[in-house]
């Protein structure tokens, strides 16, 4: 006479929560992807650098974190930091942690678009008189970001979906409201189901803004 | 950190590659399909495989893991932590190797599999003999670079609580409270397979790229 | 090589339908299990904790041991059949038992309202203090001082019940992925205190030996075994079972050998917490 009956009533009551969740997973996305665009420029530029310690710096840091779990490395900076005196909260942490990891893959996506800005250009700028910040600026990086939108805002939208990895530090985002609701009505399928579906969400709607924000600024034409 | 630490650290390991291994070769096969079914030219087949798709694109592997540990059950199949986190790396890993399958079928000229077809080649031939072969090549580097993500992404099993590399590393660490060294190992085996791997893909791209300079 | 895979918008939705359109393909099974059938499959499949010493813990060499290994090996021994142990997280043990995975929970449960509302509680047979614990140089000696600090608990356990309902409100409290989560947090430095039972100060000290201290008793719970609402031939099983090893001193023999104390007397009964099928 026993079975396990479907019940959303805790997932209904706790709806107001998991938005507040959704705000907390924005957050910290948006937080982590305008660090990592300010990671990735300039760990495009500092790898151009003639400084060859400097180079492979950058090149250290891209592998390591593209070639290590998002999990250990929050794990490291909320566990392991605090023994040698940085000691963060859980959202620092989780933004942080984002940023770099952010900022790795944008270094690499914008380095490609980058790379494959004609020389032409650059020498045509300069005969022109402009200054180099000016040529990197108008001709070299904006014509980069351009190719490489789509798929720096799909890595981005990714960045979204790792938020919920900081739930593991009680950071404040969907997830973790999720699992307190789950823990008060053991209602696991039914919570986190529904959660997959909100996260299903908010990547459409990040996607509907990234392509707002593409034709704004991208919709010059190319030749 | 003594040698009996050093095991359980490694026999973790065992465990991630194992994961990985199961993760990418069923998700190899579903993907296979996945893709085939996405680039047929089916209309409501095409539109199945993409809400799939969109399904495991769109939404945390954590989560996938969880609604499968947990949705398992519910419909009577009951298995262990091991058996619903395989299956969870199987679907998520037929989605993305189907997403980049279809992109590579697609990149395949298309005078190829016209010709084909001129000959008279039928579907399965065409595409065992003739389409797949080349997209294979095309998606070599896409492919690693995503067995490369998964390998990384078998850490979240972690948290169902399958006792992977991850997990030894928290269970290690609690144990003799040396979370930089502990971390700061498990970091570096994970480094030390998937570094090769993404070095070869690299290669791979560069290689694959260089004719068409 | 990037792994940048953008959905287009179509994608997504279809997503969206294809999540929706699957709980429709749920079946309600119905789960429940006599000692019979129990018997008759040939092994029991209990529900544990993997990383809580002394009451269940997975040792270096894989073996599950503690209190709740011990009075499950006898249990499986009273069924007569070999027990399977399965590890379960704090914030999974419930869900384990509901969704069917494990037969039985012996997993350090807490006997809380809440909670009885969700499984059957056997009789009580262990006791347990929940406590606060905290660095000597942390100045904590009532509940009020609580709110002063970050507080470290195991997600769902009985800890954090307790804090959170002793702490003053605004008390920011680190709910961690279980016990062992919780422990680091308090060792890192994350989290100023930490509630837990009366043996985390084992843990503790093997941590930063002399630095921790009991600073706030909260309550005594007890643990009772836990099987799914209705099973009553199980239910009434476990609590002869419970009965004969409180009477042959088996029970006393384990929870010396692990806790080197004795135990208070078992209550006969606790308010709104059914030890019997109704």
């Amino acid at each position: 006479m026993l079975n396990y009956t479907l019940d959303f009533g805790p997932v209904i009551e706790g709806l107001p929560d998991l938005l507040r969740g959704c705000v907390g997973t924005l957050s910290l996305a948006f937080a982590g992807m305008v660090i990592a665009l300010v990671i990735g420029i300039g760990g495009v530029v500092l790898r151009g650098s003639p400084i060859r310690p400097v180079r492979w710096l950058v090149i250290a840091f891209v592998e390591l974190i593209r070639n290590t779990p998002f999990l250990v490395q929050i794990y490291f900076v909320f566990f392991a930091l605090p023994l040698i005196g940085i000691r963060l909260s859980p959202t620092p942490t989780a933004i942080i942690a984002l940023g770099l990891n952010g900022g790795a893959y944008a270094i690499e996506i914008i380095r490609g678009g980058v790379q494959a800005i004609n020389k032409g250009q650059i020498e045509a700028g300069f005969a022109l008189g402009l200054h180099k910040r000016d040529v990197f600026r108008y001709i070299v990086l904006r014509p980069a970001l351009r190719a490489v939108y789509p798929s720096l805002t799909g890595q981005f939208i990714m960045l979204m979906l790792t938020t919920s990895i900081a739930s593991a530090i009680a950071a404040y985002e969907l997830t973790s409201v999720a699992k307190l609701i789950e823990n008060a009505s053991f209602r696991s399928f039914e919570v986190y189901g529904t959660i997959t579906l909100l996260y299903l969400l908010l990547s459409w709607l990040m996607m509907q803004v990234f392509n707002l924000i593409g034709r704004r600024y991208f919709s010059y034409p190319v030749k | 950190m003594g040698p009996a630490e050093y095991l359980f650290l490694l026999s973790g390991l065992k465990w991630t590659l194992a994961l990985s291994a199961v993760g990418f070769v069923g998700g190899g096969i579903a993907g296979l399909l996945v893709a085939l079914c996405r680039s047929s030219g089916r209309r409501w087949l095409e539109r199945t495989a993409a809400g799939y798709i969109g399904l495991f694109q769109g939404t945390p592997l954590l989560m996938q893991l969880f609604v499968v540990y947990y949705g398992l059950s519910l419909v009577g199949i009951d298995l262990d932590a091991w058996s619903a986190v395989a299956i969870g790396f199987t679907l998520h890993a037929s989605a993305y190797l189907g997403e980049i399958w279809r992109g590579s079928i697609e990149a395949v000229p298309k005078g190829q599999s016209e010709a084909a077809r001129a000959l008279g080649i039928k579907y399965r031939s065409r595409m065992i003999d003739v389409v797949l072969p080349q997209a294979f090549r095309i998606s070599l580097p896409a492919t690693i670079g995503f067995l490369v993500q998964l390998i990384k992404g078998t850490s979240l099993a972690s948290i169902v609580g399958f006792t992977e590399l991850a997990r030894a590393g928290n269970i290690v660490s609690n144990q003799i409270f040396k979370p930089l060294l502990v971390f700061g190992i498990v970091g570096l085996f994970y480094f030390m397979i998937c570094w090769p791997l993404s070095l070869y893909g690299s290669w791979l791209e560069k290689r694959l790229a260089g004719p068409a300079r | 090589m990037t792994n940048a895979i953008l959905t287009s918008r179509r994608t997504l939705l279809l997503g969206a339908a294809t999540a929706l359109a699957a709980p429709a393909l749920l079946t309600r099974p119905a789960y429940a299990i006599t000692p019979d059938e129990i018997k008759k499959r040939g092994k029991i499949i209990i529900g544990i904790q993997g990383d809580n010493p002394p009451w269940g813990f997975v040792n270096s060499a894989g073996k599950q041991e503690g209190i709740d290994a011990d009075i499950g090996e006898l249990f499986g021994k009273e069924l007569g059949v070999p027990v399977q142990f399965m590890a379960l997280e704090v914030a999974n043990r419930i869900p384990a038992l509901t969704a069917g995975r494990v037969d039985v929970l012996f997993a350090t449960m807490a006997m809380l309202p809440d909670r009885a509302k969700a499984v059957q509680f056997s009789k009580p047979y262990v006791a347990n203090q929940i406590v606060l614990l905290a660095p000597k140089t942390v100045d904590i000696k009532t509940n009020a001082d609580m709110a002063k600090f970050t507080i470290s608990v195991a997600r769902g356990a009985a800890q954090d019940t307790e804090v959170t309902r002793n702490a003053p409100s605004g008390t920011n409290i680190l709910r961690m992925d279980g016990d062992a989560a919780s422990i680091q947090a308090v060792v890192s430095g994350q989290a100023q205190a930490i509630g837990g039972n009366i043996f985390y100060i084992r843990r503790l000290e093997d941590a930063k030996p002399g630095v921790f201290e009991q600073k706030l008793t909260f309550t005594s719970i007890y643990n009772g075994a836990c099987t799914r609402l209705g099973e009553r031939e199980l239910n009434a099983a476990i609590n002869t079972f419970i009965d004969k090893i409180k009477a042959n001193g088996e029970l006393a023999k384990i929870t010396r050998k692990w806790m080197n104390a004795e135990q208070p007397p078992m209550p006969e009964k606790l308010d709104n917490i059914p030890f019997t099928v109704g």
